[in-house]
């Protein structure tokens, strides 16, 4: 699971995929280039021997039906034309008159004349090619082949009519010039691919790893802020409950005892009553602020009334909380210290955002990972709404969630509450 | 006159005896062969079998003589197809001239013919293939 994470094996992964989708296009695009190269190849042969051979050659009788010119061009074809790919030759009339084929049992038979030979009879210098249908009755002869091609042309008789000069290519033949052809383009296409992913691996590999070590550094360096972060509010926190607290708590001692004097005259003592309450509420304030900066006893043991101080001030919005711990004697100090911070977060976000009427923190052990679940059953968010929801500090603690290797699940539904859902390895 | 009309029909009674002593050969199951004499002391030999989609035809005049001049021409189904001259050659006194022909829907008619323009000899045979 680890490597599928690796950058350079997915680089390399999508690479072969990569690789696999050109290869395939090439191939096709090859085969269609080979093909056309194939074709045209056979067309400017057919065009070379119509014109060059067999239009000087045709004697007079030829068109006419005369036997003994058809053998004596027929010498000529043997010699000069039926040569490498070219397999028949068949020569024909405008009104589709076959007056010359090698397959002589072919010659003074009739069939007519598709529109592209029409059309290539007509015009001078054109030529035109198509697979054969071997199906039809000028192809009768050629049974048992696996394939032709047949490409025209037009030449002249020597009594000016003109003709249509038909030359048949092996189909083997010209799958043969393809794939000569198709080995051209090859080492091209797949040689130059396989060097671009032999030139960016090793670029990207050494990308990751500096991005790995940014990422190090990045972490190390917010693990050092939280430290700080921590030692400071350890210190903040040290300074006011040692300072103010007892001040405070000194003072609402002093105020209460001078009520309860009976030398106190009744009605200073009544009005020193709500003075003491608010002295007394603002101490109660000020002790979950100091919870909140730092709590006095975050370990194994303290852990539940650490979170029960943190959800104190869910009653103070109308929110009844509830906390659970189970089975966390054995949990280390980091994990526990981890499942409070995150703990707090979700609590602050609930206690701000959710609108809930409960809340829920529940802390418990699962073999042996510590699970922690923040469950609120208040207004939720979307998808997109996170960022709006206080999202953002449980996001910049994914870092070190990952770090320790946990997980961070926050599922939420709008107007079905939400769960910030940890675990962590105990 | 009567001298000139009895050499005429003296030259059709050989040319008509050249004709009934040829006798058809077999060279293998593919191929016709016929053989004959001239209207001189001449043998003629017509062979016509397949060749690659096509007709060989293979006419050997032999004459015992070198040296002798003869016009030859192959007709196929009527029509002239090759011709030429050769002369015979040691050491048989014999020439062989081999032509291909397309071998046409329907039965072929080959016909070899040679002429010797000195003596007046002439030489015909015919296959049907």
């Amino acid at each position: 699971m680890r490597y599928v994470k690796n950058p350079v094996v997915q680089f390399l992964a999508a690479g072969f995929v990569v690789l696999v989708a050109v290869v395939a296009v090439t191939v096709q695009l090859s085969r269609r280039a080979a093909d056309e190269e194939a074709i045209l190849d056979a067309r400017e042969t057919t065009e070379l021997l119509a014109l060059s051979v067999a239009q000087p050659a045709i004697p007079r009788g030829l068109v006419e039906g005369d036997v003994g010119a058809a053998d004596r061009f027929d010498r000529i074809v043997a010699d000069r034309m039926l040569v490498g790919d070219v397999k028949r030759i068949k020569i024909w009339t405008a009104d589709g008159r076959i007056i010359y084929s090698d397959e002589g049992r072919l010659i003074g038979d009739r069939f007519p004349l598709g529109d592209d030979e029409l059309e290539v009879l007509e015009k001078q210098g054109t030529s035109d090619a198509e697979i054969s249908d071997l199906s039809e009755p000028e192809n009768r002869f050629e049974s048992g082949k696996e394939g032709l091609l047949e490409v025209y042309t037009r030449i002249v008789a020597p009594d000016g009519q003109p003709l249509l000069f038909e030359a048949y290519y092996s189909a083997e033949d010209i799958a043969r010039e393809r794939q000569e052809v198709y080995d051209k383009f090859q080492p091209i296409g797949l040689g130059g691919l396989l060097v671009l992913v032999a030139v960016t691996t090793p670029m990207l590999w050494a990308l990751t790893r500096r991005l790995e070590r940014s990422s190090r550094d990045r972490e190390r360096l917010l693990m050092a802020a939280a430290d700080a972060s921590e030692s400071e509010r350890r210190r903040i926190a040290r300074d006011l409950h040692d300072g103010v607290v007892q001040d405070l708590a000194g003072t609402a001692f002093g105020l209460s005892a001078t009520m309860r004097d009976p030398g106190t005259d009744p009605a200073t003592a009544q009005r020193l009553e709500p003075m003491a309450g608010s002295l007394r509420t603002s101490l109660r304030s000020l002790r979950s602020l100091l919870v909140e900066i730092y709590p006095p006893d975050l370990g194994v043991e303290g852990l539940g009334a650490a979170l029960q101080d943190l959800v104190a001030p869910a009653a103070g919005v109308g929110m009844a909380a509830t906390v659970e711990v189970f089975g966390v004697d054995e949990a280390s100090e980091d994990s526990v210290r981890l499942v409070w911070r995150v703990a707090q977060e979700a609590v602050r976000n609930a206690i701000r955002h959710s609108d809930a009427e409960h809340l829920t923190v529940r802390v418990r052990t699962v073999g042996d990972v510590l699970c922690l679940d923040v469950t609120d059953d208040g207004t939720g968010f979307g998808p997109r709404e996170d960022k709006d929801t206080g999202g953002l500090g449980l996001r910049s603690m994914r870092d070190l969630i990952r770090e320790a290797g946990g997980r961070l699940d926050v599922r939420s539904t709008p107007g079905e509450g939400t769960t910030v859902h940890l675990e962590v390895a105990r | 006159m009567k001298l000139q009309l009895a050499g005429t029909t003296a030259v059709l009674v050989a040319v008509a005896s050249c004709m009934a002593m040829s006798a058809p050969a077999q060279a293998n199951d593919r191929d016709k062969i016929r053989v004959g004499s001239c209207t001189g002391s001449t043998d003629w030999k017509l062979k016509v079998g397949p060749e690659d989609g096509r007709l060989e035809v293979e006419g050997q005049i032999d004459s015992t003589r070198i040296g002798q001049k003869w016009n030859w021409q192959i007709k196929h189904n009527g029509s002239l197809s090759a011709y030429g001259t050769r002369y015979t050659a040691a050491p048989s006194g014999a020439f062989t001239v081999r032509r291909t022909v397309l071998n046409r829907a329907g039965t072929d008619t080959i016909v070899f013919r040679a002429t010797n323009p000195r003596s007046g000899e002439a030489c015909r045979g015919t296959v049907y293939f």
